[in-house]
């Protein structure tokens, strides 16, 4: 009975200790987003207009991408488009090629994570240092982000100091509070802003009416990553452009409050230009989001603004962890990522969701994500990776439920199966027995009951 | 599209809201007096700071972002002052527009002094991208606060990558 | 005004007292209520494991066995947002019961308005908001609303006398049951199972309460196995209670 995700949901679950503490990190992110949209009274208004906006930007992207790569041309920024991760990877290693670039420090962003792009210029020689400390702790450590927006937050104080340590990036030896192994960070990754040759940034909003590329941080890696060096790469999913500075203040004032709770965050920086004597480039990506967009059942996925709401009220995700799920964004928006992506891949995926529908609705875009999961599911027979002894359940359950005297014979006769050991019951193939006890059936069904009485009721 | 765009949020008074999701957000909030000498203020803000960089008209620093020969020369500032422009009160951020060579004076200093003047807190994000501008720079930033993270086990520690601190003078 | 009573298949075979808690509650209210011969199942266990196709026929069973009636009350809330929610994508025709289907609380609150109920249950109860109680029937404001909270399962049961209501923290924060997710993902949905039960006991309550016998069905497994001092009962037999 067990899917990709449940197998390594149960390997996550032996350790009580740092479920718990997981569990409770990520809800209190879920608190935090509830204080601070309570603070606006327009709270729902305004997730409804983030929808209508991307709903209206999807349904007229070519015209909003020429319109703000235009605006973007106007002022000098050069534009690339790229059909897919191999063409983006190469895009970027030609630009930091052609000038000579050894050492690039980029800021956070899912796209490079999803292209791969890290190892790609690394096998070819470019030192690629993320400075999002999360992400740096993680690229030290070799491993993928668990959370869109907290990558790192599923390892402790120790594991990073300890590494830290071992790096020699941390000097005082057993000091693993959390101030000084930033501090530590800091330090050891100004070195790397001062002589890095390029900045590579992801971007949150492209204004197609202004060519803004908008990132927002609360580091400010992205600037210190874009005004030190003189070159400047952009990449960008297509689906990232939104009409206008009225659509911005919508999209701004979502993000961080259904994040993290912030009322902003800290940096929210607009790059339009190159910086005097430099050059700015933006790669708008594709990827795979025309088709996306084209699918008429699950368009609405591309609407996701990357806040991470979702998967920190997700019940499942805070009780399994990011590495529970195969594709790079876990959670509920990561389960139908992963479906439009490669469905055959990442269907094992798609049993990580009680259906709750609290995800849908926290998501500041309404991209339902839950209610998308549903449809998947209904999907995955068309892909032949359904769960087959799920299938015969089903089937069985149909077949009794459409035959009405099969139904009444075995409820008649079901309450025998409450005599039946707790032992025997206990066994691997009943899954139900891993957590519970067997529900006893009663001795006579409600709607045997039902028709005795109304018997009875008519020899009275 | 939404036929109608959105309002907003609007408060009784925007300079006291403004006050408040600064010291949120983890500034520090100067009310300037019409008397005031913003360079004494900074100074007695910052009585340690050795190096100032501004480009700010009448500010004493020792560091011009307009006239360093590159960025990094900027990297060891003890405290920035910049002039901000349009500052919002809903959530604290205040936009700075580029108007210096070199921006990185923003991010690099380990404190950052930003210059507000009061006529220019506005309510919410909606009214400030009415009326935020860019420099033929094109660049430009709203900053709520020092930098910040919470990356290691959800501590909040100030200054990650930019600022550690950041003054916001109302004057 | 006739009412046809729908009684979900594992309520007739595991908790044939909430039907006839139901029933009777019903009667006592003076509605005119029917249960019609031969009901089974809405379908949703099929669809909510993915095999929503496997639902067609009974959902039009359903249909035809249900569309004449005024109301079709059931004392199950998943049951009843799936004939709500789901049938209409289900049947390829203009449908009924859709429209007409409540579960038992929307009924007493919001059609028959109940204002008082006699007998007294002097209890302490814990309130189980079950999920698609909230977000499909919005039964309570969902925690994720910014809007005046309401609760009308809350509401109803503070018509008993002598009764204590009690919410969990984190008051609707799913139980883990989800059909065949339980069985799917046993670990993860036994973990949020057990969390949330433990958060209906920190409430001091002798009892967990709800509108929706499978969460409740789901909880009682991990109470049983791990002998917690914790009693189910669902809405309706409290309602129901001293009638």
């Amino acid at each position: 009975m067990s899917t990709y995700h449940s197998k390594r949901a149960k390997e996550f679950l032996k350790n009580p200790k740092k479920v718990e503490r997981h569990d409770r990190t990520f809800w209190s992110l879920r608190q935090k987003r509830d204080a601070a949209a309570a603070q606006l009274p327009e709270w729902e208004d305004l997730r409804e207009h983030a929808s209508r906006i991307k709903e209206h930007t999807a349904t007229h992207l070519a015209d909003y991408l020429e319109q703000f790569t235009n605006s973007l041309e106007r002022n000098g920024v050069i534009v690339h488009f790229a059909k897919d991760a191999q063409e983006f990877n190469e895009m970027v290693y030609g630009i930091l090629e052609s000038h000579k670039v050894k050492k690039l420090v980029k800021s956070k962003s899912m796209l490079t994570e999803e292209c791969e792009m890290n190892p790609y210029l690394i096998k070819r020689g470019i030192n690629v240092v993320e400075s999002d400390l999360g992400e740096r702790i993680l690229q030290l450590m070799h491993l993928k982000p668990a959370h869109i927006v907290m990558p790192a937050i599923h390892l402790t104080r120790d594991e990073i100091g300890e590494m830290f340590e071992e790096k020699g990036i941390s000097k005082e030896k057993g000091n693993h509070d959390p101030a000084y192994l930033t501090r530590c960070a800091r330090e050891n990754l100004r070195g790397d802003f001062m002589d890095a040759e390029a900045g590579l940034t992801g971007c949150n909003f492209g204004v197609a009416a202004t060519g803004d590329c908008v990132v927002c941080t609360n580091e400010g890696n992205a600037d210190m990553s874009t005004s030190i060096p003189k070159l400047h790469i952009v990449a960008m999913g297509i689906e990232k452009v939104i009409p206008d500075y009225d659509s911005l203040a919508v999209f701004q004032r979502l993000l961080a409050r259904s994040g993290t709770g912030q009322p902003s965050t800290a940096f929210t920086s607009q790059f339009r230009k190159a910086r005097p004597g430099g050059e700015m480039h933006v790669i708008l990506v594709d990827n795979g989001r025309s088709d996306m967009i084209a699918n008429k059942e699950h368009w609405m996925t591309l609407k996701c603004i990357r806040c991470g709401a979702c998967m920190n009220t997700c019940p499942v995700y805070r009780r399994s962890g990011g590495y529970s799920y195969s594709y790079f964004i876990p959670g509920p928006i990561g389960v139908d990522l992963g479906m439009l992506k490669n469905p055959k891949q990442h269907s094992g995926n798609v049993s990580a969701c009680s259906l709750c529908l609290s995800c849908d609705c926290v998501c500041p875009a309404k991209v339902t994500p839950g209610s998308q999961i549903y449809r998947w599911r209904q999907s995955l027979e068309t892909y032949g990776t359904e769960n087959k002894e799920k299938k015969v359940m089903a089937e069985g359950m149909k077949v009794v439920y459409e035959n009405y005297h099969i139904y009444d014979a075995l409820l008649r006769n079901s309450s025998v199966a409450n005599h039946i050991p707790e032992s025997l019951m206990d066994i691997k193939l009943n899954p139900w027995s891993i957590g519970h006890t067997m529900p006893k059936f009663a001795k006579k069904p409600f709607h045997v009951i039902f028709k005795h009485a109304m018997e009875e009721m008519k020899h009275e | 599209m939404p036929e109608k765009m959105m309002e907003g949020i609007k408060y009784q008074d925007v300079v006291q809201q403004f006050i408040e999701m600064s010291h949120t957000v983890g500034c520090e909030v100067i009310e300037a007096k019409a008397d005031d000498d913003i360079n004494e203020l900074i100074q007695k803000a910052y009585p340690d700071a050795k190096v100032l960089a501004s480009n700010v008209e009448g500010i004493k620093a020792n560091l011009n972002p307009d006239t360093v020969a590159k960025a990094q020369d900027l990297n060891g500032t003890d405290v920035g002052i910049i002039q901000g422009d349009i500052a919002v009160a809903e959530n604290g951020c205040v936009w700075l527009p580029q108007t210096m060579k070199e921006r990185v004076v923003c991010f690099i200093s380990e404190n950052l002094v930003i210059l507000v003047q009061r006529d220019k807190i506005v309510n919410n994000m909606h009214e400030a991208y009415k009326k935020i501008h860019m420099t033929d720079y094109g660049y430009g930033c709203f900053i709520s606060g020092p930098s910040k993270t919470a990356d290691i086990e959800q501590a909040l520690v100030m200054g990650a990558q930019a600022a550690r601190g950041v003054t916001v003078i109302i004057m | 005004m006739r009412v046809g009573l729908f009684i979900p298949c594992y309520v007739d075979a595991l908790y044939p007292h909430v039907g006839v808690a139901t029933f009777k509650l019903l009667k006592k209210l003076k509605v005119d209520v029917v249960y019609p011969e031969r009901q089974t199942c809405c379908g949703q266990p099929m669809a909510n494991g993915g095999f929503q196709r496997m639902s067609d026929h009974l959902a039009e069973r359903f249909e035809d066995k249900f569309k004449d009636f005024d109301y079709v009350v059931i004392p199950s809330v998943s049951c009843a947002a799936f004939v709500r929610v789901n049938y209409p994508q289900i049947l390829d025709h203009e449908c009924q019961t859709p429209k007409k289907t409540v579960e038992l609380v929307e009924f007493l609150h919001d059609v028959l308005k109940v204002k008082e109920l006699p007998g007294s249950f002097p209890h302490v109860v814990s309130v189980h908001n079950s999920c698609h109680g909230v977000r499909e029937l919005t039964l309570s404001t969902p925690s994720e609303f910014q809007e005046k909270p309401t609760n009308k399962i809350v509401e109803l049961l503070k018509l008993k006398e002598g009764i204590t209501v009690k919410e969990p923290d984190r008051k609707d924060e799913c139980c883990g049951f989800g059909g065949m997710f339980a069985v799917e993902e046993a670990y993860v949905s036994t973990a949020m199972g057990t969390d949330k039960v433990k958060r209906h006991m920190d409430t001091g309550a002798e009892i967990i309460t709800g509108s929706d016998s499978s969460c409740l069905m789901h909880m009682q497994g991990i109470v049983a196995k791990n002998h917690y001092p914790i009693k189910f009962m669902h809405v309706a037999e409290i309602l129901a209670a001293g009638l």
